[in-house]
């Protein structure tokens, strides 16, 4: 069946649109990714869609499907919860690289190694933005941002937190791991369907952290925002599948 | 030799977070631990910026929980370190500032309290008294100062770090998100070219002294093996902190000795309350103004005194909290037989209109 | 056809960019106000844009702040617009009762230089100073456009000439300084005098203009007496406590 593809996933929320995300962030990009995931995988009705707190944060009543909000960090383990409450649910957690990989980091990595069946999207763009741009784990070395003024100094904060590296040594088979970016829609498209049909097929925990822009943080233009993530991101944060139970992925 | 952040005194137009950093440096605050939450982000902006010139220390921890223990450790290594947090972020901090309850720790916080429960807004609210006073899975043994002006919040972070180890319980400045945000004018200063004598830190750990000849180690704990242990453990901090309670207390007192109805409030809506009563005494309406400036401890004496003075029937508590300061009120006066009446608007700001309006409603 | 749109819309400009209350053609203004925070720039800026108003011009107020959007512009765009100024910014209730302030730009920030008419830009504090500017399509090519740098010597970050020399040198491009000296409730005469000789000490060194004086137009009579040697006074009426509380 000759079909147009819709300009828009059908699992969006249109009363939400247009959305509030600023101009040049990635954040529409994954949320498209995810809607058109949905979609094509017709879970609309069997989705719940979790948010942290942060730009993320936004995303609450993006999607027409079930939604809920949690705190910093803690989506994830409400994710789990409710997973563990209702397996027919699909859940998807979205959060930032803070509700990941700093307050939310010791629920990912717990929830990791006990292989729980949920879906983790994680949005990386090196800083706390909607608070407007501190210091992330993922903040690159020499990076300037509210709270560290003078650039990060690796000598007192340590390197950028390389998360899906992390998870993929400690989970099991079973787990789906990997790491997309905006700049590459289809193949992270692509991370994110396996993600969410690893959950379905109940193999265990999946997770794709995807590569973003902040433009508004990074006070940086249209081209500047390009470079800083193909280039500099993406020489730190290695894009492609660190661990698919569904064999070896295309790059 | 490093220079001082502030000579002499000069009068500065400052945001509420930034009078914050400053008096942290003036009070010589060595470390500050910290995580991003509003309203209270630009203390960690300022200090971040100003901490390198001035040889002080910094780290954004992972969450809340670390920045409190965080603090918890750099005190008993001997270093004056603070905190500054909000909402969900002082819930987590909780955990934290109870160990210190336990070992007697003089961790210094300070809260920019937000609308609650749970994420709220971020923008201000007086929900946080409860918390802050009582919060933790002790008995209170915390001071808590209310500020309500940038020139209180400039004295008291640096009182509350003379206090925390002068006295060595948690101490903690109670502000709010409008106190945070604000710009006012108020007057910094160098602390001891005005007199003030900063109390010096003291380590429990790493102290001086080889173990075994010169001393005994330390060893430290907030965990005890029986009930009878625990209960002599906890009498003896009430007792400690029962006997410097009176030294600790402040207040302030306007207007009550032929009172009718007094008006407590505290921090940022006792400037309302202040011109509230002033309002309402020019249209002859007898009201007076009570305010305590410390939550713990509480000027319970100085209350009952006032309400006792003035035979006042009726009290007016006005809060931006569904009744946190009033129940703290009810516990602490209990017995008085005056009727209290509550203006309370949770996550709201206050003017003197509404109380002026509610006060003649109690007419 | 961007370049054939610029180069109509500049034509076009230049004949009808407005007309001042003298009817003389003058070009358009486009201001982006920078500096520390709390310097008094989301004040300047608005009285700036309402300043222009009145002189006829189609004016669009700009809300560049990007670390705490919610306490500037944002509770004041509904009174500006009944003023007649167009306001490119969130307002709180859009942006759906946050938890976070936060730095959401409003996606028509980007391309506010290609509106007619006069752009105030109210850029934010930030670590990041004015390349903010990065965030507006076109700024800094813009023939029009001044960055001003709104300084108060009551902000300890820029209380001496030598600290406002090395703040401004760190914002990055800076075309003036405005000269802001205020303790707002407790301002004196005295304090705006001396306020404006260092603001002044230090455009000279930086080698850049004081573009003007900003003075609290209740302090008109009193400030008559100030030698402001040469540079305008711009008479503010403040907005800014309206938007808190």
């Amino acid at each position: 069946m000759a079909s147009v593809q819709p300009a828009m996933p059908k699992s969006w929320y249109l009363p939400s649109k247009p959305h509030k995300f600023c101009p040049g962030c990635g954040h529409g990009i994954v949320l498209k990714a995810l809607g058109e995931v949905i979609d094509e995988l017709d879970i609309q009705n069997r989705v719940v869609f979790g948010c942290d707190i942060g730009c993320s944060l936004l995303s609450w009543n993006f999607f027409a499907v079930d939604s809920t909000q949690t705190h910093h960090g803690r989506t994830t383990p409400v994710m789990v919860g409710m997973k563990r409450a209702n397996p027919d649910l699909i859940c998807v957690g979205y959060m930032g690289d803070g509700g990941g990989y700093s307050i939310g980091s010791q629920h990912v990595l717990n929830s990791a190694v006990r292989n729980e069946k949920v879906t983790l999207i994680l949005v990386n763009n090196t800083n706390y933005a909607m608070t407007g741009g501190q210091l992330a784990p993922t903040t690159l070395p020499g990076q300037i941002t509210e709270t560290t003024p003078y650039g990060r100094d690796v000598a007192k904060t340590g390197y950028p937190t390389r998360g899906p590296e992390m998870l993929a040594a400690i989970t099991t088979d079973g787990a789906y791991i990997a790491r997309g970016t905006v700049a590459k829609f289809r193949q992270m498209k692509n991370f994110i369907k396996r993600a969410v049909q690893n959950q379905m097929e109940g193999n265990g925990f999946s997770f794709v952290e995807c590569l973003s822009t902040c433009p508004t943080n990074w006070r940086t233009n249209a081209r500047q925002t390009w470079d800083f993530l193909e280039d500099e991101m993406e020489a730190y944060f290695k894009v492609g599948e660190l661990k698919s139970p569904f064999g070896k992925g295309e790059k | 030799m490093v220079e001082k952040p502030i000579t002499g005194t000069k009068k500065a137009f400052m945001t509420g977070n930034e009078v914050v950093a400053w008096a942290a440096l003036a009070a010589k605050a060595d470390i500050m631990f910290g995580y991003p939450i509003t309203p209270q982000n630009e203390i960690m902006h300022y200090w971040t910026r100003l901490a390198p010139k001035f040889n002080r220390e910094f780290l954004q921890t992972e969450d809340e929980i670390s920045a409190g223990f965080t603090v918890c450790g750099a005190v008993q290594a001997g270093k004056k370190a603070f905190t500054a947090t909000a909402g969900p972020g002082n819930v987590l901090m909780q955990e934290p500032f109870g160990m210190a309850e336990g070992m007697r720790l003089p961790t210094v916080a300070i809260i920019q309290q937000r609308g609650g429960p749970s994420s709220g807004t971020v923008v201000y609210s007086q929900q946080e008294v409860t918390l802050t006073t009582y919060g933790g899975n002790g008995e209170g043994h915390r001071i808590v100062y209310s500020t309500s002006t940038h020139q209180e919040l400039f004295d008291y972070v640096i009182k509350a770090f003379n206090t925390a180890w002068k006295y060595r319980f948690p101490t903690f400045v109670l502000g709010d998100g409008y106190q945070a945000k604000m710009r006012e004018p108020l007057e910094i200063y160098d602390p001891e070219e005005k007199g003030i004598e900063l109390v010096p830190a003291k380590p429990l750990v790493g102290l001086p002294g080889s173990i075994g000849d010169e001393r005994e180690p330390a060893h430290l704990c907030n965990i005890y093996s029986l009930e009878e242990e625990l209960y002599e453990v906890v009498l003896k901090l009430a007792q400690a902190y029962e006997a410097v309670a009176p030294e600790i207390v402040e207040w302030d007192e306007k207007m009550c000795d032929d009172a009718e109805i007094i008006v407590v409030s505290h921090g940022v809506v006792s400037r309302a309350a202040y011109d509230a009563v002033g309002i309402l005494r020019d249209e002859g309406i007898k009201v007076g103004y009570f305010r305590p400036i410390t939550l713990r401890p509480f000027p319970e004496k100085q209350l009952r005194e006032a309400i006792k003075r003035s035979g006042a029937k009726k009290m007016l508590i006005a809060e931006s909290s569904y009744g946190q300061l009033m129940r703290l009120v009810r516990q602490e006066i209990y017995g008085e037989t005056i009727e209290i009446h509550g203006l309370l608007m949770p996550g709201l700001g206050i003017v003197d209109s509404d109380i002026v309006a509610k006060a003649k409603s109690l007419l | 056809m961007y370049f054939v749109y610029k180069n109509y819309n500049a034509s076009v400009l230049g004949i009808l960019g407005g007309v001042s209350s003298s009817n003389i053609i003058m070009e358009r203004v486009v201001e982006a106000y920078v500096g520390e925070y709390a310097s008094g720039k989301s004040e300047v800026a608005i009285n700036r844009a309402l300043e222009l108003k009145e002189q006829s011009w189609e004016v669009t107020l700009v809300d560049l702040d990007t670390v705490e959007p919610f306490y500037t512009l944002r509770p004041l765009k509904a009174l500006l617009e009944k003023k007649g100024i167009t306001v490119v910014g969130w307002e709180a209730k859009e942006t759906f009762g946050l938890g976070e302030t936060g730095g959401l730009i409003k996606p028509a920030v980007r391309w506010v230089l290609k509106r007619s008419g006069c752009i105030i830009m109210d850029i934010g504090y930030g670590v990041h100073g004015a390349h903010t500017l990065n965030l507006v399509e076109g700024a800094y090519d813009d023939p029009h456009l001044k960055v001003l740098a709104v300084v108060n010597v009551a902000r300890p970050m820029t209380a001496t000439v030598g600290d406002i020399i090395d703040y401004v040198k760190h914002l990055g491009r800076v075309d003036g300084l405005v000269s802001n000296n205020h303790l707002g409730n407790d301002t004196t005469v005295e304090f705006v005098e001396q306020g404006h000789r260092v603001v002044l000490e230090a455009a000279e060194s930086l080698g850049i203009p004081v573009v003007c004086a900003a003075v609290d137009e209740r302090l008109r009579e009193e400030v008559a007496k100030i030698d402001f040697a040469g540079v305008p006074v711009r008479y503010i009426k403040r907005y800014m406590p309206g938007a808190i509380w």
